[in-house]
C-alpha cells in the first residue's frame, strides 16, 4: 500500500492529532503510549471520524479539500479493539456481512476461512465464542469484504501468549498468502519485529518517528523501546510472557 | 355505543395513533440519540412538551390548529377532510400525547446499541440505511417494542386533549376515558366501573409487557457483553 | 471445504427472510388500511346527527323509533350542555340539527352563518324546579330556603355558560339570593349532571328543569318555579349549514313540531307553547 496523510488533523480532548506522512509498506505498525491518538488515527483513515486534511490510498483520495468519501466507499477493513462482532447474527452472517462488495467471493471466502481456521465456527452464535475465536471471526469478516487495506486496533491485546502466537501466525498468512496490506496498532514488540516493514511512533498526537523497525527498535525483544529513548524512559512495556 | 364498542373504537384509534406516530418518532429518537446539531436542545424540549404540559392545554392548541377555522383545519375542511370532532382528531390527539413517551424509550434503545457496531458495518460497505436496518434496529428492537407498548397504553388513556379536539360525541369520538367521565357525570356508576375495569386491564397488560421486554433486553445485554 | 452444512454464503437464507419480511409488511399495511376503513363511520341513507341539550335526552330518544319508522332515516344523538355543543359546531363538529336550551347559543350560530335560513323555530319552553333527594329530610318551601344552613351544596349546571345554569342564576339573582348561595354552588357540566349530583347524594339540592325531575325516581321536586316568576326559557331548533342531509333534517324538525311530538313533550313535563 501507499498511504498518504497530508495535514491530517483531528481535535481531541487534550491536544490535536496532527500529522503528515507517506507510508509505503505491506504492514505498518503504529505504536505509542496510550492516549497518543492511535485509535483516532485509524478512525480518521476509515472515515469514522471527522478530520481535516487529505488522506490518499494508492493515489486515490479518501478525503481532500474538495470531497470526502463515505466509509462504505473506501473499501477498508476495520477491526476495532473489541472485535465488535454483531451479537444478533451468527458467525456465518457476521463473516459475510460485507461480502456483497467483494469480487469473487466464493474462492476468496474459502481461502480466508481456511487461513483463519474458521470452518468449525461457522454456525455458532457469537456469544458462544472464546476471545481468540472472536478475533479470528472479526479478522475474517473484515477480509471477506474485499478490503484494500486492513486497519487493526491492537488485535492481540486481550489474548494470552500462546493464542497471540497463533493469531500472529494468521496475520502472517494474511500478509503473505492473501496479500492484504495492514495498518495496525500494537504494543507488542514481536508484532513489530515479525510483521511490520515500517513502524510509526505517535506521542501526544504527533508523529515522532517513522522507519524501519530493525533500525529504530532496540535489539532487545523484551521491551518495545526505540533507539534514542533515554535509559529508563517510558517506552512501551512488553506484556509479561 | 356499547361498552365493547367503545373499547374497540379506543383500541383501534390507539393502534392507528401509534402507527401514525412511529415513523416520525423513530426519526426523532434516532437523531437525538446519534446526532448533534445547533438547536438540538430546543427539539428535545419541544418533543417533551406534551408530556409535561396539561393535556387540555395541548388539546386546546390542537383545536386551534385543526378546528374548522384553524390554520390547518380550514384548508383540510375545504378539501373535504375535517379533522376536529371526528375520529381523526382522536387519533391525532393520541399520537401527539404518545409521541414523547415513545421518543424517550426509543432514544434510550438506540443509545444502547454500541456505535462501534454501526461503524464497523459502515466500513464493511453498508449504507447508513442498511446499517440502521440490519444492525441498529434489530439490536434496539426490544427497547423499541417496549416504547411502542408504553405509547399505546398512553394513547388508550388519553382524555384531556381528546375531549377538547375530538369532543365526546357518542358513537363517533367517545373513547374509553371520555365514556367513563360521561357515565360518572350522569351517575351511571355501574357502567363507569365496567369501563374502568377494562381500562385498568388493558393498561396493565401493556405496561407489564413493556417491562417484561425491557427485563429480557437487560439480561440479553449482560450476556452478550460478558464474553471476552 | 465441507459444504454439507448449508450454503456457505447465506444469500439464499437471507433472501428468504427478506421475502418473508416483505410479506409481513404487506399484511401489516393491509391491516392498517382495513382498520382505517372500519374506523370511518359507515355511510347509511340519511343519517341525521342531532346535537341537543342534555335536558332533551329522554324525550328525544323516546320519540326516535317513531320518527325512524316513519321516515326510514336514522338518528344519531349527541346530548350535552348547549354551550359545549354550540362551541363544537363552531369548530366544525359534524351536526345536522341543533336543538338548544336557550336562544343565546342559537343566535351565536346564526351570527356565524352556520344555520340554514328559515329553518329556525321555537319549539319548547320549560320551567325550573328545585329538587332534593327523594328521602331527603330537607324542607324547601321556596328559593329562600336554599340560603338556609340545611343546604350545604347546591348543584347547578355551569351558571355562566350552560343554559340551565344561566336560567337558575338569573332566577336567584332576581330573587336577591344569588350572593347568599354562591358559595354553596357546585357547577356541573350540564343539567343532567346536576340532577345526578342530587341522586348520588353529592349535593343537597339542585335547580334543574321540571322535565329533568320527571325522569328520575331518586329525586323529588321540592319547589316548582311558577313560569311567570321564572326566566323566559326557550328551546329553539335549527338545521345547520353544511349538513349533507339538509332535506331529511328539515323533515325531522317538522316532525318535532307535529302533534305526536308535542304530546310527548307535554308528557315529559316540558311546556309546549300553543
Amino acid at each position: 500500500m501507499r498511504l498518504e496523510l497530508e495535514d491530517l488533523r483531528v481535535p481531541l480532548a487534550a491536544f490535536d492529532l496532527s500529522l503528515s506522512t507517506t507510508l509505503e509498506a505491506r504492514v505498518a505498525a503504529v505504536c505509542g503510549p496510550s492516549g497518543a491518538g492511535k485509535t483516532t488515527l485509524l478512525e480518521a483513515i476509515a472515515g469514522l471520524r471527522r478530520c481535516t486534511g487529505a488522506v490518499r490510498l494508492d493515489g486515490e483520495p479518501f478525503q481532500d479539500a474538495r470531497a470526502r468519501l463515505a466509509p462504505a466507499a473506501r473499501r477498508l477493513g476495520y477491526v476495532p479493539q473489541e472485535g465488535a462482532l454483531f451479537p444478533h447474527l451468527d458467525v456465518r452472517r457476521n463473516l459475510f456481512y460485507g461480502a456483497a462488495r467483494a469480487h469473487d467471493v466464493d474462492s476468496t471466502a474459502a481461502h480466508v476461512i481456511a487461513v483463519l481456521e474458521l470452518d468449525p465456527l461457522l454456525d455458532r452464535a457469537v456469544d458462544a465464542l472464546s476471545g481468540g475465536e472472536r478475533q479470528r471471526v472479526a479478522l475474517g469478516r473484515a477480509l471477506l469484504s474485499g478490503p484494500r487495506l486492513l486497519l487493526l486496533d491492537e488485535p492481540l491485546a486481550n489474548l494470552d501468549p500462546p493464542l497471540r502466537e497463533r493469531i500472529r501466525g494468521h496475520l502472517l498468512r494474511i500478509r503473505d498468502e492473501l496479500g492484504v496490506p495492514m495498518l495496525y496498532v500494537t504494543h507488542d514488540a514481536r508484532d513489530v519485529a515479525h510483521l511490520a516493514d515500517t513502524v510509526l511512533r505517535l506521542e501526544r498526537g504527533r508523529l515522532v518517528e517513522q522507519g524501519d523497525p530493525q533500525q529504530l527498535l532496540e535489539p532487545d525483544p523484551g521491551a518495545l523501546r526505540f533507539r534514542g529513548d533515554r535509559p529508563g524512559s517510558r517506552g512501551d512495556r512488553l506484556r509479561p510472557a | 355505543m356499547s361498552a365493547l364498542g367503545v373499547v374497540g373504537f379506543t383500541l383501534l384509534c390507539a393502534a392507528l395513533a401509534v402507527g401514525v406516530m412511529l415513523p416520525g418518532g423513530l426519526l426523532v429518537a434516532w437523531a437525538l440519540a446519534r446526532r448533534q446539531w445547533p438547536g438540538k436542545s430546543a427539539v428535545e424540549t419541544l418533543v417533551s412538551l406534551p408530556l409535561v404540559m396539561p393535556p387540555v392545554a395541548t388539546g386546546l392548541l390542537l383545536l386551534r390548529l385543526l378546528g374548522r377555522r384553524g390554520w390547518l383545519g380550514r384548508p383540510l375542511e375545504e378539501l373535504g377532510l375535517p379533522i376536529a370532532f371526528t375520529w381523526r382528531a382522536v387519533v391525532v390527539a393520541m399520537a401527539v400525547m404518545a409521541l414523547p413517551l415513545f421518543v424517550r424509550s426509543a432514544r434510550v434503545a438506540f443509545e444502547g446499541v454500541p456505535r462501534r457496531l454501526e461503524q464497523v458495518a459502515r466500513t464493511l460497505g453498508a449504507s447508513p440505511w442498511r446499517a440502521w436496518w440490519t444492525i441498529t434496529l434489530p439490536l434496539a428492537r426490544r427497547g423499541l417494542v417496549s416504547g411502542v407498548l408504553l405509547a399505546f397504553a398512553r394513547a388508550l388513556g388519553e382524555f384531556g386533549a381528546t375531549i377538547l379536539v375530538a369532543g365526546n360525541i357518542p358513537g363517533r369520538t367517545t373513547t374509553l376515558a371520555t365514556a367513563i367521565y360521561t357515565h360518572e357525570q350522569l351517575g351511571e356508576d355501574a357502567a363507569a366501573f365496567r369501563l374502568v375495569a377494562a381500562g385498568v386491564a388493558l393498561a396493565f397488560a401493556a405496561v407489564w409487557g413493556s417491562e417484561w421486554l425491557l427485563r429480557a433486553r437487560r439480561a440479553e445485554g449482560s450476556r452478550a457483553g460478558g464474553g471476552a | 471445504m465441507n459444504r454439507t452444512r448449508g450454503p456457505l454464503v447465506p444469500g439464499a437464507a437471507a433472501g428468504g427472510r427478506r421475502a418473508t419480511s416483505r410479506r409481513l409488511a404487506a399484511r401489516a399495511l393491509g391491516c392498517a388500511l382495513a382498520l382505517a376503513a372500519l374506523a370511518t363511520p359507515a355511510l347509511r341513507a340519511a343519517e341525521i346527527t342531532v346535537f341537543a341539550a342534555a335536558s332533551l335526552t329522554n324525550v328525544l330518544q323516546g320519540l326516535a323509533p317513531a320518527y325512524e319508522a316513519k321516515s326510514g332515516n336514522h338518528l344519531v344523538f349527541d346530548f350535552g350542555a348547549s354551550s359545549t355543543l354550540e362551541r363544537q359546531i363552531e369548530e366544525g363538529a359534524p351536526a345536522d340539527v341543533f336543538f338548544s336550551a336557550d336562544e343565546a347559543k342559537m343566535d351565536r350560530l346564526a351570527k356565524a352563518h352556520l344555520l340554514v335560513d328559515g329553518t329556525q323555530r321555537k319549539v319548547l319552553s320549560n320551567t325550573l324546579v328545585i329538587v332534593v333527594a327523594r328521602d331527603s329530610a330537607l324542607r324547601i318551601a321556596g328559593p329562600l330556603d336554599l340560603a338556609s344552613r340545611g343546604v350545604k351544596v347546591l348543584a347547578l349546571a355551569e351558571p355562566h355558560s350552560v343554559p340551565a345554569g344561566i336560567y337558575a342564576r338569573e332566577y336567584l339573582t332576581k330573587a336577591g339570593l344569588w350572593r347568599q348561595v354562591i358559595d354553596k354552588v357546585v357547577p356541573t357540566e350540564d343539567v343532567r349532571a346536576a340532577l345526578a349530583a342530587v341522586e348520588s347524594g353529592s349535593a343537597d339540592a339542585a335547580i334543574v328543569y321540571r322535565s329533568d325531575a320527571a325522569t328520575s325516581q331518586r329525586v323529588r321536586v321540592a319547589f316548582e318555579v311558577p313560569p311567570a316568576e321564572g326566566p323566559a326559557i326557550s328551546y329553539p331548533i335549527a338545521v345547520l349549514r353544511g349538513s349533507k342531509v339538509a332535506d331529511a333534517a328539515r323533515g325531522y324538525v317538522d316532525f318535532l313540531a307535529g302533534a305526536s311530538a308535542r304530546d310527548a313533550f307535554r308528557r315529559a313535563r316540558f311546556i309546549v307553547p300553543e
